[in-house]
């Protein structure tokens, strides 16, 4: 069992786990799923975790609810993006029972708004307004809100790490899903700012080209583990310098997680101050040399179009071009 | 200090008493809103003295209060000027200590995740000592439901927000591309949490921008107002536009007489900013029924660029 390089976040993880089994994005604060989701990864298979994880476990399954999706956290009664870090959790762990399935419909027939007749009427009517093809649909931060990065990211990792399942059991949804994931991963790619990295959803809004965030470029490329190297190698790039330039902790856990996903050799990070925020501490544990980053890992399915060129065979790719630059070069 | 009345705040009460007299059915009395707009040349000066003397212009008192500060952090760009100033935030925090209240300062920004970090480019933890201690990320805290917002049932808004005695928007001055203007009420913004709406809020543009920050203003009334109209922003804003030298700070308890009064100040027109004209029930709009203290809006108008969709907002004179 590998120890893992960043065992003071992983100590933090579970002297702070809240008495309900979640973790809040701060000590002692109401539990939310993406904390509990992110830590009950950073800590998955880890010596002396197994307990934390169980009650983790319950208290996830807790959080679902009748609709199938996931709330963001147990005081808000409404279904989220959270739905996919819980779908994710599902496949991480093998459980694919009923509850996973139904968090696999509600993704399914989640999906973007601004692909309704109206909204692209107006998209239409004000075409500089923002500029992107209405017609792909990524997932919402909540049902009837428009397709944004970061949740789209995190439901193309889901629905990408539920294929294997849905395949073997020969699903209904099966093609349903594949169909989104499709459309989705066209999404992103027509969403790219024009320096090659990605920000919330926006690459030009009223005539004005808008930079890309170190963060959700890391989010996106995850997204699009498989996709063939040439449609992702100038924002790899991209990502690469990010990794080297940006401050943020959150920011260079997210990059570290995706480049190490794309087969990048990735510096270990400096040894930051302690932290007392459970996100950034969990997505640290996560993407150091030996943390559990490869669980956000996801293979391209078998018998794609373009499957020659992804998956593995990308990565392979990518470690020969990819190498995340030291902390000793930011500027 | 405050005056309790001045003659301007007493001519439409006495019109209201003559109405009686004629046997008309009597207007309602109109409550006066006080706004103070004092010169502030740059950020190097004494903004706490500036701040100290229109919160007392204001007649607010905050002893013994839990006050939470929320500035306007959006984005960083060393070249422009997007988020309030750091100085203006350690002003008022300095202030509202020295006047017996417990500060607090929170934010949420819209797009970025990584709060602290961005607080950190902007400045604010070089400036605002303790910051760390005192700031909660508004995006990430616990939350309660508020019944009804628009055609919802409910919102959920963090509890730093809901158990604070008042919560004192803190804007920059902006020309704004969607909804003309952006100041101390559509500010509040930033109090829905990212983590149950997301990065960006999109809620908030799916129920409409102005009706967003009507339902957020209806339901956050214990509210005052610090407006950092030192440099605003003109043009393409809340984020792509460009630096104004304005040079004031406008106060108030009544924020659509705020915001009326910084519109004013900016070239534009609030009777033809939508979202204040759907606030009229909330506060005061008219120029006749706000109190302007310190310098009269006329006389330190500085005329903000416009983009074109904007164009009918303009002032006239």
């Amino acid at each position: 069992m590998a120890v893992p390089a960043a065992s003071g976040s992983i100590d933090f993880l579970l002297r702070v786990q809240n008495p309900d089994g979640g973790w809040g994005y701060l000590p002692h604060k109401q539990s939310w799923l993406e904390p509990t989701a992110l830590a009950m990864l950073a800590l998955h298979e880890l010596p002396g975790s197994a307990k934390a994880l169980e009650k983790a476990w319950a208290a996830v399954r807790s959080w679902r609810r009748p609709d199938g999706g996931w709330r963001p956290c147990p005081s808000v009664d409404q279904s989220t993006w959270a739905t996919s870090l819980a779908v994710t959790l599902h496949c991480v762990r093998g459980i694919y029972d009923s509850p996973f399935r139904q968090g696999i419909e509600w993704l399914a027939r989640t999906r973007g708004q601004e692909g309704s007749w109206w909204k692209r009427v107006v998209n239409r009517l004000q075409p500089n307004l923002v500029e992107h093809d209405a017609r792909l649909q990524g997932w919402p931060w909540l049902p009837a809100n428009s397709s944004w990065v970061e949740p789209t990211a995190h439901a193309l990792v889901a629905l990408k790490k539920s294929l294997p399942d849905l395949k073997r059991s020969r699903a209904p949804l099966l093609p349903a899903v594949e169909a989104r994931i499709e459309m989705a991963e066209k999404m992103m790619l027509d969403r790219r700012c024009a320096d090659g990295g990605w920000n919330y959803g926006n690459k030009r809004v009223q005539d004005v080209t808008l930079p890309s965030y170190p963060e959700t470029t890391a989010l996106a490329l995850l997204g699009l583990q498989g996709r063939p190297l040439p449609e992702v190698r100038t924002s790899l790039d991209w990502a690469r310098g990010l990794y080297g330039r940006t401050n943020s902790r959150l920011a260079r856990a997210w990059l570290a997680i995706c480049l190490r996903n794309h087969g990048a050799v990735v510096d270990p990070p400096e040894p930051g101050a302690p932290t007392d925020d459970v996100l950034v501490a969990a997505l640290e544990a996560l993407g150091s040399p030996h943390g559990n980053f490869a669980l956000l890992r996801t293979e391209w399915p078998a018998g794609r179009p373009h499957s020659a060129s992804g998956g593995s065979a990308a990565r392979r790719s990518a470690e020969e071009t990819v190498t995340a630059s030291s902390p000793q070069e930011r500027p | 200090m405050s005056r309790p009345w001045s003659r301007r705040s007493f001519v439409p009460l006495a019109g209201a008493a003559l109405a009686g007299q004629n046997g008309c059915r009597p207007a309602p009395a109109v409550v006066r809103s006080a706004v103070a707009v004092l010169k502030a040349g740059s950020y190097a000066g004494d903004l706490a003295d500036v701040i100290d003397r229109g919160v007392g212009l204001c007649g607010l008192d905050v002893r013994g209060r839990r006050v939470l500060l929320k500035p306007n952090l959006v984005e960083f760009d060393s070249t422009t000027s997007i988020n309030t100033h750091p100085s203006v935030v350690a002003a008022a925090v300095e202030v509202f200590r020295r006047r017996g209240a417990e500060v607090l300062i929170g934010e949420g920004p819209g797009h970025r995740r990584d709060t602290m970090h961005l607080a950190e480019q902007a400045g604010y933890h070089a400036s605002v000592a303790g910051f760390e201690r005192l700031f909660i990320d508004l995006n990430r805290d616990d939350v309660s439901p508020l019944p009804q917002f628009g055609e919802h049932s409910e919102i959920y808004l963090p509890n730093s927000v809901l158990g604070v005695d008042l919560i004192v928007s803190m804007p920059k001055m902006k020309a704004h591309h969607w909804a003309g203007a952006t100041l101390s009420m559509k500010n509040l913004f930033g109090v829905v949490p990212g983590a149950v709406y997301g990065w960006p809020k999109n809620f908030l543009h799916y129920v409409g921008i102005e009706r967003s920050i009507v339902e957020l203003n209806r339901h956050l009334r214990n509210t005052f107002a610090i407006v950092d109209g030192i440099v605003g922003m003109e043009g393409n804003g809340p984020i792509q536009g460009s630096p104004r030298q304005c040079g004031v700070l406008v106060m108030g308890r009544d924020l659509v007489a705020v915001d009326a009064t910084c519109c004013r100040i900016m070239g534009i027109d609030p009777r033809r900013v939508r979202y204040l004209t759907m606030a009229a029930g909330l506060g005061q709009i008219e120029a006749r029924h706000i109190d302007q203290r310190g310098e009269p809006p006329g006389a330190v108008r500085t005329d903000f660029r416009l983009t074109e969709p904007h164009q009918h907002l303009r002032l006239a004179g």
